[in-house]
């Protein structure tokens, strides 16, 4: 058998590697999603979806992934261009901060978070006090999906500013613009599209959410921690209606936001 | 004065980029700042446009300190090396940028002044290398700035663009009357623009006057081999009133040896002498009479420094021929001539008029 380039077929192992490689990890991907999704008719998934346990649960998830997405990129954009753009001391350990809540597991996240604010804590009691529980609470899942899933947006808006010219901005300063009118004029629309990834998959990763949320608020229930009871409850076949609706939000949204952020002049028409 | 540097130095950590620069640049005076790569050019250029808080000395522009103050406040338009435009900008919202107010005329004027208007609806990924520079040298000149700095605009560009832009910048620069400063490694870009050039050597300015000045008497080493090509020869003091040199078996009285007053005879100096002011004789004869050198520098001994040598390499560039000869001081000489040269392997006499020789210690 003969391995080297084949110019009359065009195949060989050069080009097919890749393609069996990535063949082989769709696959993965594919399989158990279509066997999970074809456990339950058309029928399931509607009457599944129906109850209002199931609502709230997604009504939950489509009112806090969003806004953990935006107190993380509000929060985490700045820090990301800080990082490309600045060295001061104690830098690293910056860095180190930014992606441990990558490192530690999710469950071991929420009783950080629990440590921190929970209701006997000094925050938590004041914040209860005033009629804000910081968990068992909408704003408590905010709290734990941001605690997870912010790391992305900072990681990726790092690599994005840090890809942008630096003379691009001092073209701006010497124009007349000062540093704010420069970020927002220039470094935030070029590094537009990294920024978009981690915003993308900081909401996917907070809208999935369930290892931190379950600690720091079992109820009011997100879609994943409805998932989480249904399944110990009643099985695989329960949870199929709200991963399936969970999917298609997530799809939806997703393909929304990388729709709306495509940079003229950057990005092909 | 339009821009005043007073003992600017700067240091990146331990490394000295630029040391004690001092220079002035008047209104509407185009100055070419000259250096080889490394030579503090770009450090200075972002002194000046506030990118660099330099360590040391001053930065005025119109007569005022502006040393700390930041680069949007300055009126300091900069064109640098390679392209800045904003790429998810339109050549017309590039060239708008600067400007506090979006005034059509204003704009179109620029893109007129470099024959862009055609482009203006492009973006930055639509043009060509020359449309780039030209549209960034609109945007720089919008705003109107008292100062613009060209940051080595030409040397990403081929021979031809690069000499139609320069040819370009010097017509933009006529028209509008900015105050430029031109920075350069190129001395043929530099020679061609530049009012006055000033040189800059590792940090340091090294010489500052109009271009033929410098090239026609250099007053240090590194300027007469920096700007245009040259020739070194180790000589030896035999005289001082009048000044004497000698080279070999030459004696020869020089004009004059700059900076080398303190020289006591016998002491070793460094002669220049430009590749076009060498005369190639091919009889291999040993005194002035017998060379077939022009009448002017027959009989004239102390007035011409000849050599001996073989011709080692013979380039044809066109318009003259590049002749390397190996002489009997064992230094390689480059000659410059118009006419056909001896072949390689020939005995040949080299001719240098003493008025010709630049002597440094």
């Amino acid at each position: 058998m003969n391995w080297t380039r084949d110019s009359r077929s065009g195949y060989s192992l050069e080009r097919l590697l890749p393609v069996l490689l990535g063949g082989l990890v769709l696959v993965y991907f594919a399989v158990p999603f279509l066997a999970f999704f074809t456990r339950t008719g058309v029928d399931g998934v509607v009457s599944g979806l129906s109850t209002p346990e199931a609502r709230r649960a997604i009504r939950n998830s489509l009112l806090t992934a969003p806004v953990s997405t935006a107190v993380a990129t509000l929060l985490g954009v700045p820090l990301g261009y800080l990082l490309a753009r600045s060295s001061f001391r104690g830098k690293r350990l910056v860095e180190a901060v930014v992606v441990l809540p990558l490192v530690v597991p999710p469950l071991v996240g929420g009783t950080m978070i629990l440590t921190a604010v929970g209701r006997f804590t000094p925050v938590g009691s004041a914040a209860y006090s005033v009629g804000v529980p910081l968990t068992d609470s909408l704003v408590g899942v905010v709290l734990a999906q941001t605690f997870v899933a912010a790391p992305f947006v900072i990681v990726t808006a790092r690599a994005g500013f840090g890809a942008v010219d630096e003379r691009l901005e001092q073209a701006s300063r010497s124009l007349g613009h000062g540093p704010l009118a420069t970020f927002w004029h220039v470094s935030l629309p070029l590094a537009g599209r990294a920024i978009l990834a981690g915003v993308v998959l900081t909401f996917a990763r907070a809208i999935g959410e369930f290892g931190a949320t379950r600690i720091v608020a079992y109820t009011p229930q997100t879609a994943p921690t409805r998932i989480g009871v249904e399944y110990r409850r009643a099985g695989i076949d329960a949870v199929v209606p709200l991963a399936l609706a969970l999917l298609v939000v997530t799809l939806v949204v997703l393909m929304t936001v990388l729709r709306l952020g495509q940079t003229p002049g950057v990005d092909p028409p | 004065m339009r821009l005043e540097l007073q003992g600017v130095s700067h240091r990146y950590g331990d490394e000295r980029a630029v040391e004690e620069v001092s220079l002035g640049v008047e209104a509407g005076e185009l100055v070419g700042l000259l250096g080889p790569s490394g030579c503090g050019k770009t450090t200075l250029v972002q002194a000046i446009a506030g990118h660099v808080r330099p360590t040391a000395g001053r930065v005025l522009l119109r007569g005022e300190d502006v040393t700390d103050d930041p680069p949007e406040t300055r009126s300091v338009g900069v064109v640098f090396q390679r392209s800045t435009l904003f790429p998810h900008m339109t050549v017309r919202e590039n060239v708008a940028y600067g400007l506090t107010r979006q005034g059509t005329d204003r704009i179109t004027a620029c893109l007129d002044l470099v024959a862009l208007d055609e482009q203006r609806a492009a973006y930055p990924a639509e043009l060509s290398g020359g449309q780039r520079r030209r549209a960034e040298l609109a945007r720089a000149l919008a705003p109107r700035p008292d100062i613009l700095l060209l940051d080595e605009p030409l040397s990403a560009l081929d021979r031809t663009l690069r000499d139609r832009l320069r040819d370009e910048i010097a017509r933009i620069q006529r028209e509008t009357g900015v105050t430029t400063l031109f920075v350069t490694h190129d001395q043929t870009d530099a020679m061609a623009l530049a009012d006055r050039l000033v040189i800059l050597e590792a940090g340091r300015i090294a010489g500052v006057d109009r271009p033929r000045e410098l090239y026609h008497s250099p007053p240090t080493r590194f300027v007469a081999s920096f700007l245009g090509r040259s020739n070194s020869l180790t000589a030896t003091v035999v005289g001082v009133d009048p000044p004497a040199v000698a080279l070999g078996d030459t004696r020869v009285t020089t004009p004059e040896l700059s900076g080398t007053e303190d020289l006591e005879p016998g002491a070793t100096v460094t002669c220049h002498v430009r590749p076009e002011h060498i005369v190639l004789s091919n009889t291999g004869g040993a005194t002035p009479a017998d060379t077939g050198f022009p009448d002017s520098l027959r009989n004239a001994e102390e007035k011409l420094l000849t050599l001996a040598g073989e011709v080692t390499r013979v380039t044809d560039v066109g318009h003259h021929y590049d002749v390397t000869v190996q002489s009997e001081t064992g230094t390689a000489l480059l000659v410059e001539t118009a006419t056909a040269p001896p072949p390689p392997g020939a005995s040949v006499t080299l001719g240098v008029a003493r008025d010709s020789l630049t002597v440094f210690d």
